[in-house]
């Protein structure tokens, strides 16, 4: 798996970020779950976002899609500042994210999943022809193979509500997407075909941001790695220029004063 | 390179076996497999039971019978399809059925009234009063149970006071008569024909419309849902809307069909209602379910009454057959759902 960063190493190059935190801020009564905080996220290329519970990885999610204003700092996309209201204002600016298990109606089929809320209308009615279509297409274009797409989501696995998922979020025009923990809960078999398919986002030119827990998943499939701690970004290093251990040892403090940017 | 694709299977040499979607035969596999089509069997299994048991049940007067006698539960259970598919319940349309009966005697009989005039009253009425149990029940986060449990004391009280306590009746409009309890062709009644047709606008809105789909998405999962940007609240209220409405149809129906009415009108009538939708498969906690289902259910509510009364039954079975079958189609409905995963 690992031949896939010396490819893309031009994307980065390639200019400004899609999405971005700039020195980003955020208070909650005593506690400082954000401190200056800064992220940038490509097009291309896969950001995994590592750290311990309460480092502060979760409230810089929710900063980045709307979910949170910021205290003080900025979200930039495509370079201009932004202000996200709300989760929906974020899709519009395609930014979106995939929850695992909050994100489709069980006794609904695939297709009505992945257009979930946004159908196809032709006069009063729902184009469901074309919402079959088109859903076949959405879950193609991502390598998802799912038999068919009249199976209620609720008879699927894991892996493949996850997949209908990422479908929908690319489907809505997302061109970043971001997952929380999206190989949690899932089988080995199911982790590797989610891991493939983030893949197949980045080589699709989405920028995608990855939280994980799980080092491993961590180092087989991003392009670079941000640890927090305490808040702060305690480091940001390209996969290709360091290891686990010293992955390990920004999660917990040991490495801070290293220059952050290998 | 791995070459593996999401949802091929777990094994290794897992094939996709990914066909035409609309080939013909998964087409049939997903009739067979739908719900409707097993409450449709279960109505067919009736039918043919009835029809050997007693000659009398067979015939189109009878048969046109049975759809007049469940007409208005019909029309009012198509309404409560919708609220339960929306994740909700609708306690008040029994209480809300008997007070709008009242208004619209009142209007018509005593007020004079032009009745097309105070149909559309009622009608208007009854989708007010869903608006207050949705708003109610949205905006404030109560459940719909407590809601309308609550709506249903107050309405059938507003019908005793509208009334005085006393039946209304003696309507003489022989045209709104036409309309509303005539026979079509000598054979078909007029209340069948509101029916039927209540029941189709029903199932178009709710399998061919964005508002259906908004519907289903909501009951299904309201977080999802809400997520997606689909609003809530007002799907939900608007369930409540429709049903309101088409109770106050079927109460306008009522005083056109036995020109008048008494105040305790659809007493317990919700637990007919729901029987219906039960029984025709919808899913209690929301998500799932249809209009065609609902009919059918009401059909199978329909066909034991007449049944059991062209038997000679005494009429004390009728609610012991009626909830056992309420019991058996929520365990079969269960049990099909738990092996579906659905």
């Amino acid at each position: 798996m690992a031949e896939h960063t010396s490819g893309r190493d031009h994307s980065r190059a390639a200019g400004r970020p899609v999405l971005a935190a700039r020195k980003v801020s955020k208070r909650y009564g005593h506690v400082q779950a954000l401190v200056d905080a800064d992220i940038e996220l490509f097009a291309g290329e896969v950001v995994a976002l590592v750290g311990d519970n309460g480092a502060g990885k979760s409230t810089l999610t929710k900063v980045l899609c709307g979910a949170i204003a910021p205290d003080a700092g900025e979200v930039q996309v495509d370079g201009q500042t932004v202000r996200f209201a709300s989760p929906r204002a974020a899709k519009q600016h395609g930014v979106a994210v995939v929850y695992q298990d909050l994100a489709l109606v069980d006794s609904r089929d695939v297709a009505h999943n992945v257009f979930l809320g946004d159908v196809p209308v032709r006069g009063l009615t729902v184009d469901r022809r074309r919402m079959y279509r088109e859903a076949r297409a959405a879950l193609d274009a991502l390598r998802i193979d799912i038999p068919s797409l009249h199976t209620p989501v609720g008879a699927l696995s894991g892996g493949q509500r996850q997949a209908i998922a990422i479908a929908r979020a690319v489907r809505e025009g997302g061109r970043v997407v971001i997952m929380d923990e999206p190989t949690a809960a899932l089988g080995v078999q199911e982790q590797r075909k989610v891991l493939r398919l983030i893949q197949d986002l980045s080589t699709a030119g989405k920028a995608v941001l990855v939280i994980s827990h799980n080092l491993e998943h961590v180092f087989g499939v991003a392009d670079r790695i941000v640890v927090m701690r305490s808040g702060r970004v305690a480091g940001t290093r390209r996969k290709a220029d360091t290891t686990p251990e010293e992955i390990v040892r920004l999660i917990v403090g040991a490495a801070e004063l290293q220059p952050a940017e290998g | 390179m791995q070459q593996d694709v999401i949802g091929s299977g777990s094994g290794s040499g897992a094939v996709a076996t990914r066909t035409n979607d609309d080939a013909l035969s998964s087409y049939v596999g997903r009739l067979v497999r739908a719900r409707e089509f097993g409450i449709f069997c279960g109505a067919l299994a009736l039918f043919v039971l009835l029809s050997i048991l007693t000659p009398q049940f067979a015939t189109p007067e009878n048969l046109f019978n049975v759809v007049r006698q469940i007409s208005l539960l019909g029309i009012i259970a198509v309404g409560m399809t919708f609220v339960f598919i929306s994740g909700e319940l609708d306690l008040s349309v029994g209480s809300m059925y008997g007070f709008l009966a009242v208004v619209m005697a009142q209007l018509t009989i005593n007020g004079g009234v032009d009745p097309f005039l105070a149909a559309l009253t009622v009608i208007a009425m009854g989708a007010g009063l869903g608006l207050v149990n949705g708003t109610i029940t949205t905006r404030f986060a109560i459940p719909s149970f407590i809601v309308t449990l609550g709506m249903l004391a107050v309405l059938r009280g507003a019908a005793l006071l509208t009334s005085g306590g006393l039946p209304v009746s003696g309507l003489e409009a022989p045209t709104y008569r036409l309309v509303t309890s005539s026979y079509l062709f000598g054979l078909v009644p007029a209340q069948a024909v509101w029916l039927i047709l209540i029941v189709v606008a029903g199932a178009w809105l709710l399998r061919r419309t964005r508002f259906g789909y908004d519907v289903y998405a909501t009951g299904g999962n309201p977080t999802a849902a809400r997520h997606v940007g689909i609003n809530v609240a007002r799907t939900k209220t608007m369930c409540f809307v429709i049903t309101g409405a088409l109770v106050g149809l079927a109460s306008a129906i009522l005083i056109g069909w036995l020109r008048g009415t008494s105040p305790l009108t659809g007493e317990a009538f919700e637990l007919d209602v729901i029987a219906a939708v039960i029984i025709g498969g919808t899913n209690l906690f929301g998500g799932s379910g249809s209009v065609t289902g609902t009919f059918l259910g009401a059909a199978i509510i329909g066909m034991l009454s007449n049944g059991l009364v062209l038997l000679g039954v005494s009429a004390y079975w009728e609610p012991v057959v009626k909830g056992a079958v309420i019991i058996i189609a929520v365990l079969v409905s269960v049990t099909v759902r738990r092996r579906q995963k659905v």
